[in-house]
C-alpha cells in the first residue's frame, strides 16, 4: 500500500508535534493529522506559558520527571529551534504560617523530584527582586522560565515537517477501525489515512479517540481556564512570574510576564465535567464570562495592586484535559500502548499542565516505548535544527539596516505597534505548514497583537494573504473552519 | 404643529423647533426658533417641504493604484433618490487614472446633481 | 549616517501637513514629513462622507478632497516628504550619544494609580533640564531604503489616534470573526473594496460608528442599531440625524453588549440596559442575531513613540501635556492634533496645528518664554489643551465638557477673578468647546481654574427658548 503511513499522530498540538519530531529521527513515514487550521489553536496555545520547575507534582509522577527533564533541556530546545524562552525564575509568594509550612513541603518535594536551586526567601529579599508584589516571603525557584507558547509549538512542528512529516489540518479524526493487516484505518473529515502506528495525542479530545481504539473507560474533566492580558507597559513591573502557594492541583491565579512583555492575569481553573464539541458547534467554547474576568481582576490585585481597566489589552482562556479516577481525584498523565487491545497504539490520556515543559520528554518517552517493540532505522538527514522568521522588532539598529540592505520589504513596516515588517509577514504567509489564517499570521509575525489589535495593519495583511496565496476575500479565514472575515467586493467589476 | 429638528449643515447641530401646519399636501410655516444662523433657518424649511441629502460613496477603477476611487453628489437630492443613486453609482467603473473633480456622471438621474471624483487614482 | 535637519514631521495627515505649510510659510525650509504609508492624508483618505472643512475652507468636502488641499499646498511649495517611512524612535540627544533605538519599551517605572502607563515618571527623567538648553532629538525610521536617522533641532508629533478595541473593554464572550472596530470596517470598505458586514450591530455611538452605520446601510448590509452604554450620545447630533435618523437606525442610549456569540463568524451578541454606574441590569439581556459588531466606543492619541522620546502624557487626553506653544515636556518636541487629543472636526486639527507651527518656528528662532501658569479643571471639565500658558499672550483654550449640560457658562477664574466666561445653550462632551483667554487679565502666579456652571439662563445672551 503505497499510502500506508509508519505513523499517525492525531493532533498537533505542542506535545504531538513533539512526537512527530522525535520520530522524524527515524526513516518512517509520518503524518500529523490536526483538527484545526493550525497547529495551536487549543490549549497549546492557551495557557499562561510558564516553563514549571517541577516541584508541584507528586515524586515519582510522570508530570514529576518529564517536567524536571524539560525544564533542564529547554535552553538547547529553544536554541535549536529558534523561539523564545526566557528562565526568569519564579517567586511563590506566601504570608501567613500555614503558608510558610505549605511552602516548605512544596520545597522539600521539589528537592526529591529533582529540582535545583529552590530557596525560600524573606520579605526584603523578595521586595528587591519584585518591588511591586505585596507578600511577606517566598519560595524562589530559579530555573522556572516562560515561553512563547505559538511559536514553541509552531517550531516543532515546522521543524517536524522539515524532516519530512506530513502535516494533515483541518483533519479531525471521526474515526479508527483496526483492520485485518493490522493496520489501522483512521477516517477524517477529509479522507481515509492506514498506519502502521497511530498516537492519540488529541488533547482535548483524547478521550473520543480513545475510545476509537477501543481503550475506553476514562473519565476525562476539563478545566477552563481564564486570562486578561495586559499592555506591555506593564510589563516592566513584572520581570517574573509571581504565584501564590500552589497546591499539587491547582497553581492559583498568578501574574506572569509574556516573553513579549505583557503581562497575564489568570488562571481562575473553572471545573467543567464535559466539553461541548467545538468544531462545527455553536456551543461557547472558549467564551470569557464578565464574571471570571471580574475575579481575576480583584483576586490577583491582592498580590500585585496595579491591574488597571485601563491597561487591558484583551482576554482569553484556554482548556486542560484532566484524567480523573472514579472519586474525580485529579492524576499522572497516562501514556500507554496496550499490546492487547490496540497494539501499536500508543494512547496519551489527560495531558494537561505542565505539558508544555514536558513535551519533548513525553515525545521521547512515547519513542522509547515503541522501539522496545519495534527497530526503528535511524534518519541520517535528520536536522534538528530550525531558524525562525528574523523580527525587525528584536534587531538592533545596526541589524536593522543590514536586513533592509538585503531585503527592502524589512523596511516596510506593516504592523505599527509590534513594528512586524512587511518581509516577516510575507514569511509567515508561506511557511511550511501551509497555514493561511489570519491568527497563523498573527502567531507567527505578532502582527495584530499588539494594543491596536490589528486597527492598523489586519487589512494590510488580509490583502497580502489574498494575494500572496491566490484567494478570493470570501476564502480568507480569521482563524477556524466558518471564521470568514470578509463577505464580498464592495464593487465588483460586470462580468 | 410642532417639531424639533437638529439641523446637519454644520457641526454645532443647532437644535431648532418649527411650527407649521400642513393643508391639502403644503406646508405653511408659522415660526422657526433655535438656529444661530440663517442656514438653519433654510434647512428647516426645505426639510418640511422636500428633504434632501448628499450622498458620498466609490466606484471601482480598473488597473488602479487603488481599487476604489470615492465619490460624492455636488448637491443635495431627494432622500427617496438615496438608493436609485446608489444603484446609479454601484454600476460605474472607469479606468485609471482617475482624477479628483472629474464629473463622471452629469445631472444624475436628472436631479439637478453631478457624481464628482473626490480622490485621485493613478496607474497603478 | 546621520543627516541634520531643523523640523521633522511625524506623521501626514492633516496635523502634519498644516503645521508643515505654515512652518515653510514662515521661512522655515529645513523641513522634512515623514508618513508611514504609501500616500500622503492620514485616515481622512478613507473618510469619504463630506463635512469637512466647513471652519477651515468655509465649504463643506470630503475627507479626500480636504487632505488633497494640503497635500497640493505641500507640493506647489515642494515641501520634501517621505512616504511609507515609519518612524521607530525619537530620542533626545544627550551631546553626542550613540543614539541606538532599542526595539524595547524605555524602562518605566510604574508606582501608584495612573501611572501604570509610566506617566509622570517618564517627568521625573525631564525635570533637570533647562528650556534654554536645546539639544537635538535623533528620530530613527524604517524605509524601504533603509534605517534613516536625522537630528532635528525640533520634532512635530502628528501621529494622530487609534481606536479602542473589544479587549480594551473587555467585552465577554467568545472570539469569532466578525468584530470590527468602525475604522477597520471603514478601511475595508473605503480603501479595500472589501466587504466585511451583512447583518450588523453597533455597539458605541461615535461618529465612525454612525458614519459606519449610513454607509453600510447604502452598501446592502443592514444595520438593527446602535447602543450607546453613557445615557447620552459619543458623537455629534448631525450625525445621529444623517446617519441613524435617516435609515430608521434606532440609537439606544444606556445599553451595553454583555455577552458575544459564535466560535467561528459572529451569530449574536448579547445586550443589556446598564444602571447608572453603568453595570449591566441582570433581566434585561436581549440576544441581537447578526455576524458583525461594529465598535466605536473611544479614540486613543497615539503616544506610543512620545513615550519612547520621554514625553509626559496627560492622565485624561493621554495625549502630551502641552503648553500654550503645543510644547511638550521634552523642550523642542511639540505635539498638535488627534496626538494631542481627540478632536471631534478635523478643521480644529488643522489650525491647532497652524498654531504650533508658528511657536515651534519661534522656538528655532528665539526661543520661547516659560510657562509657569498651570490650567487645572474641575469635573465638569473633562480636559483643557493647552495644560500650561506663559501669560504674556492671549490663549485659545480648547476643553470638554465631562457631560452634557444646557444653559450652562464655561468659566475661567484665577484666584477668584472671572478671566473669561462663554456662554452656551448646550455644552456636550461630543463637541469640543474652544474659547479665549485674555493676557491682559492674567496675573503672574496660580493656578487658573476651568469649569462649566449649569442653570445659569440669565446671563446667557442667546435668545430666549
Amino acid at each position: 500500500m503505497d499510502n500506508l503511513f509508519d505513523c499517525l499522530v492525531i493532533g498537533g498540538g505542542v506535545v504531538g508535534s513533539a512526537i512527530a519530531r522525535e520520530l522524524s529521527r527515524y526513516r518512517l513515514k509520518i503524518g500529523v493529522l490536526e483538527k484545526n487550521l493550525d497547529v495551536c489553536y487549543e490549549t497549546s496555545g492557551r495557557n499562561t506559558a510558564v516553563i514549571h520547575g517541577g516541584f508541584a507534582y507528586n515524586t515519582g509522577s510522570l508530570k514529576a520527571r518529564f517536567c524536571v527533564e524539560g525544564n533542564r533541556g529547554m535552553t538547547k530546545l529553544a536554541d535549536d529551534l529558534d523561539f523564545k524562552f526566557i528562565r526568569t525564575g519564579k517567586v511563590l509568594i506566601g504570608n501567613s504560617e500555614e503558608d510558610m509550612a505549605s511552602l516548605k513541603r512544596t520545597m522539600a518535594q521539589g528537592e526529591r523530584n529533582g529540582v535545583e536551586g529552590l530557596t525560600l526567601i524573606d520579605g526584603e529579599k523578595l521586595h528587591e527582586m519584585v518591588p511591586t508584589v505585596n507578600g511577606k516571603f517566598a519560595l524562589w525557584s530559579p530555573n522556572s522560565g516562560i515561553v512563547d507558547p505559538f511559536m514553541y509549538t509552531i517550531a516543532l512542528a515546522e521543524n517536524a515537517a522539515r524532516n519530512g512529516v506530513k502535516y494533515f489540518l483541518d483533519n479531525e479524526v471521526t474515526a479508527i477501525s483496526h483492520g485485518t493487516d493490522g493496520n489501522y484505518c483512521v477516517t477524517t473529515r477529509r479522507g481515509v489515512y492506514h498506519t502502521r502506528w497511530v498516537v492519540n495525542s488529541a488533547g482535548l479530545g483524547c478521550r473520543e479517540i480513545s475510545d476509537m481504539l477501543g481503550l475506553t473507560g476514562y473519565r476525562v474533566i476539563f478545566s477552563k481556564d481564564h486570562y486578561i492580558i495586559l499592555d506591555q507597559r506593564c510589563g516592566v513591573d513584572v520581570p517574573l512570574p509571581r504565584y501564590t502557594v500552589p497546591s499539587n492541583t491547582y497553581m492559583g491565579i498568578h501574574v506572569t510576564p509574556t516573553v513579549d512583555g505583557n503581562v497575564l492575569v489568570g488562571p481562575d481553573a473553572e471545573e467543567r465535567p464535559a466539553l461541548p464539541r467545538s468544531a462545527g458547534s455553536s456551543a461557547a467554547l472558549y467564551d470569557v464570562p464578565q464574571k471570571n474576568i471580574d475575579f481575576l481582576a480583584e483576586d490577583a490585585s491582592i498580590l500585585w495592586p496595579h491591574i488597571h481597566k485601563k491597561d487591558y489589552i484583551r482576554t482569553y482562556c484556554g482548556i486542560l484535559p484532566k484524567w480523573v479516577d472514579e472519586n474525580g481525584v485529579i492524576q499522572d498523565f497516562k501514556i500507554e500502548i496496550r499490546d492487547d487491545v490496540a497494539p501499536r497504539a500508543v494512547n496519551l490520556v489527560g495531558i494537561e499542565s505542565p505539558g508544555l515543559t514536558c513535551a519533548v520528554p513525553i515525545a521521547r518517552h512515547v519513542l522509547d516505548m515503541m522501539k522496545e517493540r519495534e527497530p526503528f532505522e535511524e534518519n541520517p538527514n535528520f536536522n534538528g535544527r530550525r531558524k525562525g522568521i528574523r523580527r525587525f522588532a528584536d534587531m538592533t539598529d545596526e541589524e536593522r539596516a543590514e536586513a533592509i540592505r538585503q531585503n527592502p520589504d524589512y523596511g516596510e513596516l506593516v504592523c505599527r505597534c509590534e513594528k512586524v515588517s512587511k518581509a516577516e509577514i510575507l514569511q509567515a504567509i508561506h511557511n511550511p505548514l501551509g497555514v493561511e489564517t489570519m491568527t497563523g499570521i498573527k502567531y507567527r509575525t505578532r502582527s495584530m497583537m499588539g494594543r491596536c489589535q490589528g486597527g492598523y495593519c489586519q487589512m494590510r495583511v488580509e490583502r497580502m494573504i489574498e494575494e500572496e496565496k491566490g484567494r478570493r476575500e470570501t476564502e480568507v479565514l480569521y482563524n477556524r473552519q466558518g471564521s470568514q472575515v470578509l463577505f464580498d467586493k464592495v464593487r465588483e467589476a460586470q462580468r | 404643529m410642532q417639531r424639533k429638528f437638529t439641523c446637519i449643515i454644520c457641526p454645532n447641530g443647532c437644535e431648532i423647533t418649527a411650527e407649521y401646519d400642513t393643508a391639502a399636501g403644503s406646508v405653511a410655516i408659522h415660526s422657526i426658533e433655535g438656529q444661530t444662523c440663517p442656514r438653519g433657518e433654510e434647512y428647516v424649511k426645505q426639510e418640511l417641504t422636500d428633504p434632501r441629502r448628499t450622498i458620498a460613496s466609490s466606484v471601482l477603477v480598473r488597473g488602479g493604484e487603488l481599487p476604489l476611487a470615492s465619490v460624492r453628489l455636488t448637491a443635495p437630492i431627494p432622500k427617496a433618490k438615496i438608493f436609485d443613486a446608489m444603484r446609479e453609482i454601484r454600476k460605474l467603473a472607469v479606468d485609471a487614472p482617475v482624477v479628483a473633480g472629474t464629473v463622471l456622471i452629469e445631472n444624475l438621474l436628472g436631479l439637478g446633481t453631478d457624481l464628482v471624483v473626490t480622490k485621485s487614482v493613478g496607474l497603478r | 549616517m546621520t543627516d541634520n535637519i531643523d523640523v521633522l514631521i511625524i506623521g501626514g495627515g492633516p496635523a502634519g501637513l498644516a503645521a508643515a505649510v505654515k512652518l515653510w510659510d514662515l521661512g522655515v525650509h529645513s523641513l522634512l514629513v515623514l508618513e508611514r504609508e504609501k500616500q500622503l492624508g492620514g485616515i481622512l483618505r478613507q473618510c469619504i462622507h463630506d463635512g469637512f472643512g466647513l471652519t477651515r475652507f468655509g465649504t463643506t468636502l470630503s475627507g479626500p478632497e480636504y487632505a488633497q488641499r494640503f497635500i497640493d499646498e505641500v507640493r506647489e511649495r515642494n515641501i520634501p516628504y517621505i512616504t511609507n517611512a515609519a518612524v521607530i524612535g525619537i530620542k533626545p540627544q544627550i551631546s553626542g550619544g550613540s543614539g541606538g533605538t532599542s526595539a524595547r519599551q524605555p524602562g518605566l517605572r510604574s508606582p501608584e494609580g495612573r501611572a501604570a502607563f509610566g506617566w509622570s515618571a517618564v517627568s521625573e527623567q525631564n525635570a533637570g533640564r533647562s528650556v534654554e538648553a536645546p539639544e537635538l532629538k535623533l528620530v530613527t525610521a524604517a524605509t524601504r531604503d533603509g534605517l534613516r536617522k536625522w537630528q532635528a533641532k525640533a520634532v512635530v508629533l502628528a501621529m494622530g489616534c487609534r481606536e479602542r478595541t473589544r479587549g480594551a473593554l473587555a467585552i465577554p464572550g467568545e472570539r469569532p470573526a466578525g468584530v470590527f472596530t468602525a475604522g477597520v470596517a471603514q478601511a475595508y470598505m473605503n480603501l479595500y473594496n472589501r466587504m466585511p458586514a451583512r447583518e450588523v450591530v453597533i455597539l458605541g455611538s461615535g461618529d465612525i460608528g454612525m458614519i459606519m452605520a449610513r454607509r453600510l446601510t447604502l452598501e446592502g448590509a443592514h444595520v438593527q442599531a446602535v447602543f450607546e452604554v453613557l445615557p447620552y450620545p459619543s458623537g455629534l447630533p448631525r450625525n445621529i440625524e444623517q446617519c441613524l435618523n435617516d435609515y430608521n437606525i434606532p440609537l439606544y442610549l444606556s445599553h451595553t453588549v454583555t455577552n458575544i456569540h459564535g466560535s467561528a463568524r459572529l451569530t449574536a451578541v448579547t445586550v443589556s440596559e446598564v444602571d447608572s454606574q453603568m453595570k449591566p441590569i441582570p433581566g434585561t439581556e436581549k440576544e441581537y442575531p447578526c455576524d458583525t459588531l461594529i465598535l466605536s466606543v473611544g479614540l486613543i492619541p497615539e503616544n506610543e513613540l512620545s513615550l519612547d522620546a520621554g514625553v509626559t502624557l496627560d492622565g485624561r487626553t493621554r495625549g502630551a501635556e502641552v503648553d500654550e506653544f503645543f510644547q511638550t515636556s521634552v523642550p523642542g518636541i511639540f505635539s498638535a492634533g488627534n496626538v494631542l487629543h481627540v478632536h471631534d472636526l478635523v478643521d480644529f486639527v488643522s489650525l491647532e496645528a497652524e498654531a504650533l507651527a508658528e511657536s515651534c518656528a519661534r522656538y528655532l528662532s528665539s526661543g520661547l518664554p516659560e510657562c509657569a501658569l498651570n490650567i487645572v479643571a474641575d469635573k465638569s471639565v473633562n480636559h483643557t489643551v493647552p495644560m500650561r500658558i506663559s501669560g504674556s499672550h492671549d490663549v485659545p483654550l480648547s476643553l470638554r465638557p465631562s457631560r452634557p449640560f444646557r444653559d450652562c457658562r464655561v468659566v475661567a477664574r484665577q484666584g477668584g477673578v472671572e478671566l473669561a466666561s462663554k456662554p452656551m445653550k448646550k455644552a456636550i462632551p461630543a463637541e469640543m468647546i474652544q474659547m479665549k483667554i485674555p493676557a491682559a487679565k492674567i496675573s503672574a502666579s496660580g493656578d487658573i481654574l476651568v469649569s462649566i456652571e449649569a442653570g445659569v439662563r440669565a446671563s446667557c445672551p442667546s435668545e430666549g427658548d
